[in-house]
């Protein structure tokens, strides 16, 4: 019987980066446990499941799409005596864990950051305050509920050898809403909050005309980053709105965040504070930002970011 | 910030009749603004309320706005719910302010950290009444915990949506509204009763008028005092986190981006 149960979210017949990070948690936490972990997967993606998990439980939502409600209500049917439950701290994974844990009453942990277990007890640790109180929790009840923030830990590689012992589960549901997806076009780029290198342009770009010099950049620093921007730029409608970073936007953590043309209002930096390394550009040498990062460049971002761009080809 | 006449909201019909009249209720939060400070206890088992300075959660402000356009063009009455001590009295002084019509401070000593606490507490008031429509932040930027409007779903079995950038009053009894997720858009449509956590992203909400903030005065606020339940997530300790240290700053000129690429790559090894 498995202890550990990761509630999966896929890309078409794929796991997501975040879900294979979980996954990550799950093996070492069913390891400390003295146990094995399951995996509860939309069928398309069974196959990128079984190649990983000790245990893959493949449910067929068939035309119905996987909304919230679908999947919290799934995952409660087919519980047996798991001990702990996990899901990637994304939009969706947040929605599903939180509505099965009031379904079920159990204790839930959102968004944490890691976890220790002490004397066969399991400690989470969560950033307060926009990142500036990390707590360590304790959940009580059974079984506990923790969502993960995506980049927390290594993904597993799918094609890591597993065994996966395959079962169907069937569910009903009853959903309360009707819910269709209008896809975003998935372009080949990383989505903000798992990519390890984020360009993120500011006002000081003047217009979405010049996010050229950006895409350019991005395309020097190769397949594994993504693009950004400030709310001052989601508000125009310069970018899109889901690109939009910072306390009201999406916390990141990147390897490397570029902050171009932005400023870096505390609202900002409390979504992009946890990155390892921060490089700005700005023409601002008195620009909050520069408190902030690691490296700075005081300067014209038209000249800066071409030179940056070809300096990282040139030293390829 | 944007004025409200640039931004496109939600909705449709301004017909204000008896037939479109909504109850609507704000659950609102209070929570320590972006640029305090936090304090730990000396156990260092919560965030002491010292320097902090108190607003309203953003997510929350912006639900607030939501539920006053919505009164003000159909009709009806926007009440504000708010759990945690006294000093969140001032909380709900400024959402009158905003355009709300009452309040009910749900009085407790401190306020609980589990959300599961928090939620039970309001679906308390809330069943009590009969309200069409509850709105909430989608998360509130202290504790993010990012969970009532689902557990509030679940407690009053009402559709749930929550992370909405867009809300579509389609009659008096339907909506519409969008939630971004990692691959796009999910477009739910839903019955009322329904609870709908607001991401600030739907827009900024207004700054109360000086008539405004005069006739909050004499709005009711209501207390009572509910019966909390046990909580299940529990604080071992807490840490400050290090701040940031200032780096290194260059200013542009020839060689200074060559350099920078060879520090990215050998001291910080990030590309």
């Amino acid at each position: 019987m498995s202890k550990v149960l990761v509630i999966a979210e896929s890309n078409a017949s794929e796991l997501t980066v975040a879900t294979l990070e979980v996954c990550r948690a799950a093996a070492s936490l069913a390891t400390t446990l003295g146990g094995s972990w399951s995996i509860l997967v939309d069928q398309k993606a069974a196959n990128s499941a079984c190649s990983i998990a000790p245990e893959v439980m493949i449910y067929e939502a068939g035309d119905t799409y996987n909304s919230a409600d679908v999947l919290a209500a799934t995952a409660a049917q087919i519980l047996e005596s798991e001990e702990i439950i996990l899901t990637a701290a994304t939009s969706t994974g947040k929605d599903v864990i939180g509505r099965l844990a009031q379904q079920i009453g159990a204790p839930l942990a959102q968004d944490c950051t890691g976890f220790q277990v002490s004397s066969g007890e399991v400690l989470l640790q969560r950033a307060l305050y926009g990142g500036k109180v990390i707590s360590e929790v304790r959940l009580s009840g059974c079984p506990a509920l923790v969502s993960f923030r995506p980049r927390s830990f290594t993904p597993m590689d799918p094609s890591e050898s597993g065994t996966g012992r395959v079962s169907q589960v069937e569910s009903k549901f009853d959903p309360k809403a009707e819910v269709r997806l209008e896809a975003r076009e998935s372009g080949e780029r990383p989505d903000v909050t798992e990519a390890s290198i984020v360009v993120s342009g500011g006002r000081g770009l003047q217009g979405p005309e010049n996010w050229h010099i950006l895409e350019d950049l991005l395309d020097a620093l190769g397949p594994n980053a993504a693009l950004a921007c400030s709310r001052p730029v989601s508000d125009e409608n310069w970018r899109p709105h889901h690109e939009h970073v910072g306390q009201t936007g999406r916390a990141i953590s990147p390897e490397l965040y570029i902050a171009v043309g932005i400023s870096g209002a505390t609202q900002h930096v409390a979504g992009i504070a946890n990155s390892k390394c921060i490089l700005a550009i700005n023409k601002d040498p008195e620009a909050p930002i520069f408190k902030v990062a690691d490296y700075g460049i005081v300067g014209d971002l038209f000249e800066v970011v071409p030179a940056l761009t070809a300096a990282i080809r040139d030293s390829a | 910030m944007l004025s409200l006449s640039q931004q496109h909201f939600w909705l449709r019909d301004s017909q204000v009749d008896i037939e479109t009249f909504m109850n609507i209720a704000v659950c609102v939060k209070q929570t320590a603004d972006t640029e305090s400070r936090p304090v730990l206890s000396g156990d260092r088992s919560h965030v002491t309320d010292e320097g902090l300075v108190w607003i309203i959660n953003p997510h929350d402000e912006s639900a607030i706005e939501v539920a006053v356009q919505l009164r003000d063009q159909r009709g009806g009455s926007v009440t504000l719910i708010a759990l945690g001590p006294d000093r969140v009295e001032s909380a709900l002084r400024q959402g009158l302010a905003m355009g709300a019509d009452q309040a009910m401070h749900l009085y407790c000593d401190a306020m609980p950290e589990d959300q599961v606490v928090i939620a039970d507490a309001l679906a308390q008031h809330i069943q009590s009444q009969e309200y069409d429509l509850i709105l909430t932040g989608e998360v509130a930027i202290d504790g993010a915990g990012a969970q009532v409007p689902q557990r509030l779903g679940v407690l009053l079995d009402w559709p749930c949506v929550t992370g909405v950038e867009e809300l579509t009053m389609e009659s008096n009894k339907l909506l519409t509204a969008r939630h971004p997720v990692e691959q796009g858009d999910e477009i739910y449509t839903c019955q009322l009763p329904a609870v709908i956590g607001i991401n600030r992203r739907i827009g900024e909400p207004r700054y109360p008028s000086f008539k405004g903030i005069m006739k909050a005065k004499r709005k009711p606020i209501e207390k009572q005092v509910p019966t909390l339940k046990p909580a299940q997530l529990h604080t071992e300790s807490m840490e400050l986190s290090a701040p940031r240290s200032e780096g290194r700053v260059w200013s542009h000129e020839d060689g200074t981006v060559t350099e920078i690429v060879h520090l990215l790559r050998e001291q910080a090894k990030v590309i």
